[in-house]
Parts: C-alpha cells; structure tokens; sequence
C-alpha cells in the first residue's frame, strides 16, 4: 500500500500540451478514479504514473519517494491495461508468473504466488490454458491476477471493463470493489464511464483538457458540482442546461429569467454578480417535475414544454421535451409506475429551487443557498 | 448459358495451370532424365526423352570424385551462419525502428531502405577490397558477413512490429523486461511464423548465392554448391551427366527442407499478409 502524489505535472506532445499542470494527493489504500471525456489526459496521466510516459514537468511521489526517473517495474506498480495484454503464446499460469520469472523468484514461489491470486479470482481451472481460449471475463481475471502476484504498492487500471458487455461490467465492478476491500491496496481506475467512476471510487477526479475539474467524494461531485462541466458530466441523463439572465437576487436566493419568458426562483447565493449577468441555470432529471398544462394548482415560474420522446427503461421512464425557448431538448425522469405524457402534449416543468444549480458565465457554480418560501435552509448533503 | 461459359473458363484455367507446370517443371525433368544417363547418351546426335540406358554412374562418380561433400558442408554452415546472423541483427534492427522512440530513428531506417536502391553487383568491389584488408578473402568469415545484412528482412520484420499492439511491449516494460528481453520473450514467439518464413527464404538465398562465393573463394575447398557446380568439366569438356547429377544432390537439401517447413513458409507469409489462411 503506497501514497501516490503528484505536483504541478506537466505534460507535452510536440506543440500540444496535453496535461497542463496536475496537483492531487493520493491516500494510502484509496480507490481513486480518473473520469472524463475522450482527450481529457485521464490516460496519459496514468501512465505517467506507470512510467511508461515521461513527466515533461513536475514531481511525481510514490510512498513518499520521487519516482520521476524510476523504471515502471521499480515504481512498486503494476497495470491492468484495457486490451488485457495477455501474452498469447503464454499460458495463463505463465502470464500471471512472467514478471517473478523476470525478477528470479524461485519457481516454488511463484507456483505459490500464482495459486493464490488464482484461487482469489476462482480461476485455478483455467491455469493451464492459453489466453485465446478465454472469454473475455476470464481474460479480465487473469490481468487483474498478474496484477495482483506482484504485490504492488499501487495498482493502475485502464478501463479494464470497457471491452466487456453491461452485465458483465456490472459483476466485475462489484468483484473489483470487493477486491480492494480485500486487498486494501491503493488502486487509481481510469473511465470514461460516470456508473463506473460513480460506484467504484471513494474520490473521483473528474479530469476535462488536461486540468482537474474537481476532485472528491461522488456525493460531493454530484450534490456539489463545482462548475458546469463537472454538473454536466456525472449523472445519465445529463443535468439539463437553460440559459439565463439574472433579474434579481435577494439574500441567497436569485430570480432568473428563462428564455422563454419564465422568471424561477434558484437557492443560490449570487452576490459575487450583477443583475442582467448571463448565467445558467441547471436541474438535474430527477429534479424535474412534469404538471400538465391547465392543471389546478399550476405553479409559477414553471417552464412550458412539448413532449417530444418518451423511453420507458423498466424502473424509470425518461420523458424527453423541448422546453420553451431552450436550444436543447430536456429530460426528465418519472416514475414507471406514473402515467406518462402522450408525446406532443404540452407540459410544465417545475423544480424544487433548493434543487437546481446556478453558474456564471465562465461555468463556475454560486454557492448555494436557501429561498424564504420553504421552510429551513437547505442543503443538498445526503 | 451462364454455366458453360463458367465452365469453359475454369476449363481453359486448368489448360494453362498444366502448360505452365509443365513449363516450370521441365527443366527439372530434364536434369533427373541427364542425370541417369551414361555420359556419352549427354551428347548423343539422336534425342530422347528418356534414357536410352538408365544408370547412377554420374551420380557415383560425382560423390565419389570431386568434392561434393566438402561443397555440401560449406552451403550448409555458410547458409545456416548467414540465416541465423540475419535473423539476429534482422529482428533486432526491426524491433528498434518499431518499438523504440530515439533520435534519428526515422532518418536511419531511410538509410536502412536505401540499401534496397543499391543493387548487390555495386557493391562487389568495395566488399572485396573490404574483405582483402581485413585478411578474409577465401574464409568463412568472407563468405558469410557481406550476405548478413538484408534490409528486405529487415523491413518484414518491422512492418509485422508496427502491426502487434504496443501494449504487449509495455506490459512486458511493467513486468521488467527490458528491450531484448522483450523481444525475446514476447515479440519472438508472436512473430513465430514469420520469422520461420523470412529465415527458410534468407536460407534458400545464401544456399543459392553464386556470385559473392565466386569472387570470394579461391580455392576448391572453400567452394559451396552452386560455385563446385561449375568444376564438373575436364580436358573433354563439360560433363553434363555430372553436372546434373551434382546440381540435383546439391539442391535436395534446400527441397527438403523447404518441404519440410513449407507450412510454416506460407503460414509465416499469410500473418504478413494479414489473412486468416
């Protein structure tokens, strides 16, 4: 088990700079996941911690010692890549043991060594075999099992799930959660998927053109988005985006104008910003509520829509509508057991205003607050 | 209608699959035939097909004359010394310009490839004067190092590299292998058949080599095959029996051979190629 830190690192491709200045400490024995969009770095800053790319600038620690210039295979590391990298011409037995043989661990030893990662990833059975008679779960064990032989301080997963169907996606990540249970090793997973990064990891580093977004716990990423992007990029479907103008503010509640002439009330403290700024306005799905058009006790402030798509997903039912004056379709998620609007229909949308996000024109959030018509400050802490 | 004409196409396939085998195989046929005549059928005024009177005396005397056994032994150390050289810096070479990032590795593979321009005849003299300074002309060294470097080998090799994911290289790195030791544990057996199919060819090619043996070697028992091949004659003149006889047992061992490894020969040029096969 190890620590992993790393200050100011910097990284660059000819004229591209790729990773442009990383600051994150990693805790002895934490699961931490990098996520983010295609190009973000979230695997060239793996990598640099692997040592299979150099730093371009920066210190990189590994359990309190610079490892900048260290080999990969004395950085105390080892690696689950996506394709698995299983040597074909190898057995399973010695693909798990290639790296003991290459260090000259005894053959009894590694016979041991092996068994028992073997024995914890329940493939004994498949220990002769080659990697082309395996599917790909299996595959997947054997990576994490020559992973696990070599007693790593740090092991590093690049989106080992990725090449795997949803169900199996899904019971690997619970024997990956138990296995760090069981291992208490630090472990840093790469994804691009936000379920994956969402279930797996204590802290989540949401990575966006070579910088951190926002590094914590995914309650904290999810509750408390510190920007825009981070809002946007955890939680499916999307939260849903309106643009605005600020008309008024009043303790730490604003009033925002919608483009479609709606004026909604948003908990959020907006002293830092002028009345007339451009803002955002941002409500996740679930947040969302649909009153039908005409409906006693229709509230204010709610924004008017017309159901365009309706996906019935089994627990859930995702209505899709064009909200009035918006640039891009909002979901909401229903209840399945609620009937849903006839695609075409008008709607109204509603939100709690202790529940919906503000941000300012460069995307960072304002802090929130509480509006006087319900009842106690409010929070968004589970 | 449609399948007459089909027919008459694979018809006229096999037509000239036979013109042409017979063709390519004739020669061959020839030899077997000169070969099991007496000497004096070789030159007879009356042709024949066959032998008129069948015999192995050309075959006994050029095994027990000559040196075709000592000829036999230098094709085959030379041959084996030149594959096994040219597969090591071959695959070695091909694995630097592919695998390994270091300056001026894109300008030296086009020095490598630039060998390919330079027809093999240009480069005699500079190799001989080369050869003669460092004392090795008529010397298995002379023999065998200007036939070590084949940039074509080199440039299979490189290209099958391009082809196998890098991540088997860095999983190698992050087990601790360093270059060699990933090329000789991971990218060697990958690469199996290939290496096989460049190695039975660089064989073949040294096996066959006349002309850098024949300006190299001068003496009778340094000779290799194809340069003996051409002592088969005496004060009467070319002995053709002989010769035929000579040629043929000089080339059964690169046949067999090349019969024995055929499938590893075309496999090996399938996984270039990327087809299943």
């Amino acid at each position: 088990m190890a620590s992993v830190s790393l200050r100011g690192i910097k990284k660059q491709y000819d004229n591209n700079q790729v990773i442009k200045g990383i600051d994150l400490a990693i805790e002895d024995g934490e699961f931490v996941v990098f996520v983010g969009p295609s190009g973000c770095g979230k695997s060239t800053l793996l990598r640099i911690i692997a040592g299979l790319e150099e730093i371009g600038e920066g210190t990189l620690d590994i359990d309190g010692v610079v490892s900048n210039t260290v080999e990969p295979s004395r950085r105390g590391i080892a690696m689950v890549f996506q394709s698995y990298a299983l040597y074909p011409h190898m057995s399973v037995a010695e693909n798990m043991g290639f790296a003991l043989k290459l260090a000259k661990v005894p053959k009894h030893e590694i016979s041991e060594r092996v068994g028992r990662a073997a024995q914890i990833l329940q493939i004994e059975h498949l220990l002769e075999r080659k990697p082309k008679a395996l599917s790909g779960g299996q595959r997947q064990r054997v990576a994490i099992g020559r992973a696990i032989v070599r007693k790593p301080k740090v092991f590093l997963f690049d989106e080992p799930l990725s090449n795997l169907d949803a169900a199996l996606r899904g019971q690997t990540r619970v024997e990956l959660a138990r296995l760090h249970r069981e291992l208490r090793s630090t472990m840093i997973y790469v994804t691009h998927d936000q379920v994956e990064a969402m279930t797996l990891g204590q802290k989540i580093v949401v990575l966006n053109g070579g910088r951190i977004e926002q590094v914590g716990t995914p309650v904290d990423l999810y509750e408390r988005p510190a920007n825009k992007f981070v809002a946007g990029f955890l939680g499916s479907p999307r939260m849903n985006f309106f643009d605005a103008t600020l008309a008024g503010a009043g303790g730490r509640s604003a009033s925002v104008g919608l483009a479609g002439g709606v004026t909604v009330q948003v908990a959020a403290d907006v002293a830092r910003a002028q009345p007339g700024a451009a803002v955002t306005l941002g409500v996740r799905p679930e947040h969302l509520q649909i009153v039908r058009t005409g409906q006693d006790g229709a509230h204010d402030g709610a924004i008017g829509a017309t159901v365009t798509l309706v996906e019935y997903l089994g627990d859930v039912t995702l209505v899709y509508a064009q909200a009035d004056g918006a640039a891009e379709m909002v979901a909401v998620k229903c209840d399945a057991d609620t009937a849903p609007p006839r695609v075409g229909s008008r709607v109204e949308l509603v939100f709690p205003a202790s529940r919906a996000f503000l941000f300012d024109a460069d995307g960072k959030v304002f802090a929130p607050g509480w509006v006087a018509s319900e009842e106690a400050p409010l929070t968004r802490v589970l | 209608m449609k399948h007459r004409a089909q027919l008459g196409w694979t018809v006229a396939g096999i037509v000239a699959c036979v013109v042409l085998a017979a063709l390519w195989l004739f020669p061959l046929l020839w030899a077997v035939s000169t070969a099991l005549r007496p000497e004096h059928e070789t030159v007879s005024a009356v042709f024949h097909w066959l032998p008129q009177e069948w015999t192995l005396d050309a075959f006994r005397t050029t095994l027990g004359a000559g040196n075709l056994p000592r000829w036999l032994f230098n094709s085959a150390l030379v041959s084996l010394l030149v594959t096994v050289i040219t597969m090591a810096i071959s695959l070695s070479a091909a694995y630097a310009f592919s695998q390994l990032r270091f300056r001026g590795r894109s300008l030296l593979f086009g020095v490598a490839m630039l060998a390919f321009l330079l027809p093999f005849e240009a480069l005699l003299v500079p190799l001989f004067r080369t050869m003669n300074q460092l004392g090795m002309i008529n010397s298995y060294a002379g023999l065998v190092l200007p036939q070590v470097v084949s940039p074509v080998v080199i440039y299979v090799f490189k290209q099958f590299f391009d082809a196998i994911p890098a991540d088997f290289r860095e999983a190698a790195v992050m087990d601790g292998a360093g270059p060699l030791r990933v090329l000789w544990s991971v990218y060697l057996p990958i690469s199996g058949n290939i290496v096989w199919a460049m190695a039975i060819v660089t064989f073949i090619g040294a096996w066959n080599n006349f002309l850098w043996p024949f300006i190299i070697v001068t003496s009778n028992e340094m000779m290799t095959i194809p340069l003996g091949l051409t002592q088969t004659y005496d004060a009467f003149g070319v002995r053709y029996a002989q010769l035929m006889a000579a040629a043929l047992l000089g080339a059964l061992p690169v046949a067999l051979a090349y019969g024995l490894f055929q499938r590893r020969v075309t496999q090996g040029f399938l996984a270039a190629s990327g087809l299943k096969g």
